[in-house]
């Protein structure tokens, strides 16, 4: 790598610092410009995490003590994916807490949502796809050999950055899980329904309309549409990836209350670019790079007390 | 009025400037001058080229329903809308002895009373073999068309197979239906007549309610008898079949690009609420419904004007039948067996009529499969 042959100071020791003083930002400025442009120059004495990265070497991420004590539904554990010869993820290793709600930050491409969809193994899809380490759900590696991958999916719930809704009515859509697992009741279907709608903070705008059609509807419904239609069968763990990139603000805003309502009966691991968001919505938050793991701890300790430069200087967006 | 007018005083006076700048230009008369007019000139003669050509191929369309209308008048004038549910087709008067309401036949001092019957054209017959053999071949033709194009969107790419087999399925169409005709007659037909006719006689002739598939009601002599239909692999069931055959390409290519054009985020959607392969390819093929509607349309199109392959194997009679095993007649195999012989006026308008209808079916089916399709299609891709 050219970085380390124009390395003209010596690495500085990332210390945590809660305000930058406005005297460095002159300082700061020259690496900012130049990660962003090629990642060249004399950036490498700022950030030694992300130069090891980009170098291709995976670093030990920051784990902060107070997210490795806490009861954890999922269980990453030196999971690895390639696509084809990329190799996407290098050995995450990172628990999930229970009944949380647990960002993971990054910037694009850094492999945030290929982990998300690691987890409901949406990613078998993909060709080429190869995964080495493991991912467990409540103790069971769901990259076991003869995991069914169906009755998995079942337990996880999965909200996508674009509303996909179905093109039948809201009612259908509602309790589309239920009927491909053969429920047939309609009596049951409809209190599934309510129960979600009602969860989703949907029900008052659509319980006289849910034999229309879901299109109809706008696209911040639609989402929280997705969002119900995703919970009806109580998942043991919520996917949310990106579930507000395609939002206006004030939707957004109201997915996020949703969000930190639902956080209040299930686990939710969502997936978000806006910093703000993470730090609005979040127990805990993983700050990913390149597909590593940088850095990881509770939300107020990310945001405030960050113990990387890198980090702190990614949530305050002077890099990324 | 007043308030726009004042808030934008920057935009006539650009405007204004920009235009007189440009009128300026014209007056001094150069050469440059000279090739901008005749390439003004250019640009007008071939708009009007394209205008023209366009115009023609409009016309040729108007011409050829002009010229139908007016070829079969006799034939309208004649039988009027009622040509559509009569089912005499007579192409020469006959005589025939006339009979009592018992059967009997009339003398009248020693010999048979004889009636002389004027020739008659009704289309009910043809059109009743087109609905059935194209139903028929709908209804072979789509669910392995909608299966192959599955499998050309959702396996094929995986296999690394899917241009060698789209390749191959769309070869289909290229294949002259003289070609197929041929195949039907020398391999379906004689298929039918030794294997399978007797097996599905075996099998469904035993079953109550399933006779009228196998015997049918002749009156010889004035007497109505029950006789079993010959199975001779020439019927509207062969026919149905080459039709599906040949129908095949077209429905799986267009349906293959309807569902290529599902958002994959339909398809991970149901995927990560737990369906399974086969439920997630309903859900794409619900969200392609219309397109796939439109697919088969246009495959109902192809199979009611398909011509030569169908009169190969059909068996030509122009009769209303129930049984799919009994020979029929469609719109197309009775323009292509008798607009050869039909000398007399009457019966060649009365084909010309036949190929108005066939000619209108096929455009209202073409034009709701455009509709359908390509609407469906320009909503998916923004």
């Amino acid at each position: 790598m050219p970085a380390s042959s124009l390395m003209t100071q010596p690495p500085v020791p990332s210390k945590p610092q809660s305000e930058p003083p406005q005297v460095e930002l002159p300082a700061r400025k020259r690496p900012i410009t130049s990660v962003g442009a090629a990642g060249t120059g004399a950036s490498g004495s700022q950030y030694p995490v992300i130069e090891a990265i980009k170098r291709g070497e995976t670093p030990e991420p920051r784990r902060h003590e107070s997210v490795m004590g806490v009861p954890a539904i999922l269980e990453v554990k030196d999971f690895q994916l390639w696509y084809g010869q990329n190799k996407a993820l290098h050995g995450i290793s990172m628990p999930i807490a229970d009944g949380k709600i647990t960002s993971i930050i990054g910037p694009s491409g850094c492999g945030k949502s290929t982990l998300l969809r690691s987890v409901n193994r949406l990613n078998d899809l993909v060709d080429g796809v190869r995964t080495a380490g493991s991912i467990s759900l409540r103790g069971e590696d769901v990259y076991a050999r003869g995991v069914d991958v169906i009755s998995l999916r079942k337990r996880l719930g999965m909200v996508f950055q674009k509303p996909n809704p179905f093109p039948m009515s809201i009612f259908e859509n509602v309790v589309y899980a239920l009927r491909i697992s053969g429920e047939r009741n309609k009596a049951v279907l409809e209190h599934a329904c309510e129960k979600a709608l009602r969860q989703s903070a949907l029900w008052d705008e659509v319980k006289d309309r849910l034999r229309g059609s879901a299109m109809g509807l706008s696209g911040g419904q639609q989402q929280r549409l997705c969002i119900a239609r995703a919970i009806v069968c109580e998942p043991q763990v919520l996917l949310l990836d990106e579930p507000c990139s395609a939002l206006d603000p004030i939707a957004t805003l109201r997915i996020e209350e949703l969000i930190l309502e639902i956080g209040q009966r299930y686990t939710v691991l969502i997936v978000t670019h806006n910093m703000q968001q993470a730090a609005r919505v979040s127990d805990y938050t993983a700050f990913m790079y390149l597909g590593r793991l940088v850095e990881y701890g509770r939300t107020a300790d990310i945001f405030q007390l960050p113990r990387l430069r890198e980090t702190e200087d990614y949530v305050t967006g002077r890099f990324g | 009025m007043t308030p726009s007018s004042v808030a934008t005083p920057p935009a006539p006076e650009a405007n204004a400037s920009g235009w007189s700048r440009e009128s300026g230009q014209a007056p001094p008369e150069s050469s440059a001058g000279a090739t901008l007019r005749r390439a003004k000139l250019g640009d007008a003669l071939l708009g009007w080229a394209c205008r023209l050509s366009a115009a023609l191929i409009a016309l040729m369309l108007i011409s050829l329903i002009v010229v139908l209308v007016h070829s079969a008048w006799p034939a309208i004038r004649q039988f009027g809308p009622g040509f559509l549910v009569s089912s005499e087709w007579r192409a020469n008067e006959i005589e025939r002895p006339v009979r009592d309401a018992a059967g009997k036949l009339i003398l009248r001092d020693g010999e048979t009373v004889m009636e002389t019957l004027p020739p008659a054209f009704g289309a009910l017959p043809v059109i009743w073999g087109t609905a059935v053999s194209s139903a028929i071949a709908l209804l072979i033709a789509v669910p392995i068309s909608l299966s192959a194009a599955i499998f050309l969107v959702r396996v094929a790419p995986k296999l690394k197979i899917a241009g060698a087999a789209s390749f191959l399925i769309e070869f289909l169409a290229a294949v002259p239906s003289l070609a197929f005709g041929v195949w039907a007659l020398f391999v379906l037909a004689p298929i039918f007549q030794t294997y399978v006719g007797p097996f599905l006689y075996r099998i469904f002739e035993p079953i109550p309610g399933l006779r009228w598939m196998f015997y049918e009601s002749v009156t010889v002599a004035g007497r109505t008898i029950e006789r079993p239909i010959p199975l001779t692999g020439r019927d509207l069931f062969t026919g149905s079949l080459i039709l599906a055959i040949m129908i095949l390409p077209i429905v799986t290519s267009v349906s293959r690009d309807v569902l290529r054009a599902v958002p994959r985020t339909q398809i991970e959607g149901t995927l990560a609420l737990g369906a399974t392969w086969w439920q997630s390819c309903i859900a794409m093929l619900r969200y392609g419904r219309s397109g796939l509607m439109g697919a088969i349309m246009l495959g109902l199109a192809r199979a009611a004007g398909e011509t030569m392959a169908v009169t190969m194997v059909i068996g030509n009679n122009n009769q209303i039948s129930p049984s799919p095993f009994a020979p029929a007649q469609t719109m197309a195999s009775v323009l292509a067996n008798e607009f050869g012989e039909a000398s007399e006026g009457l019966h060649r308008a009365a084909l010309l009529y036949v190929a108005l209808i066939l000619l209108t079916m096929s455009l209202i089916f073409n034009v709701i499969a455009r509709r359908l399709v390509i609407g469906r299609l320009a909503s998916v891709s923004h």
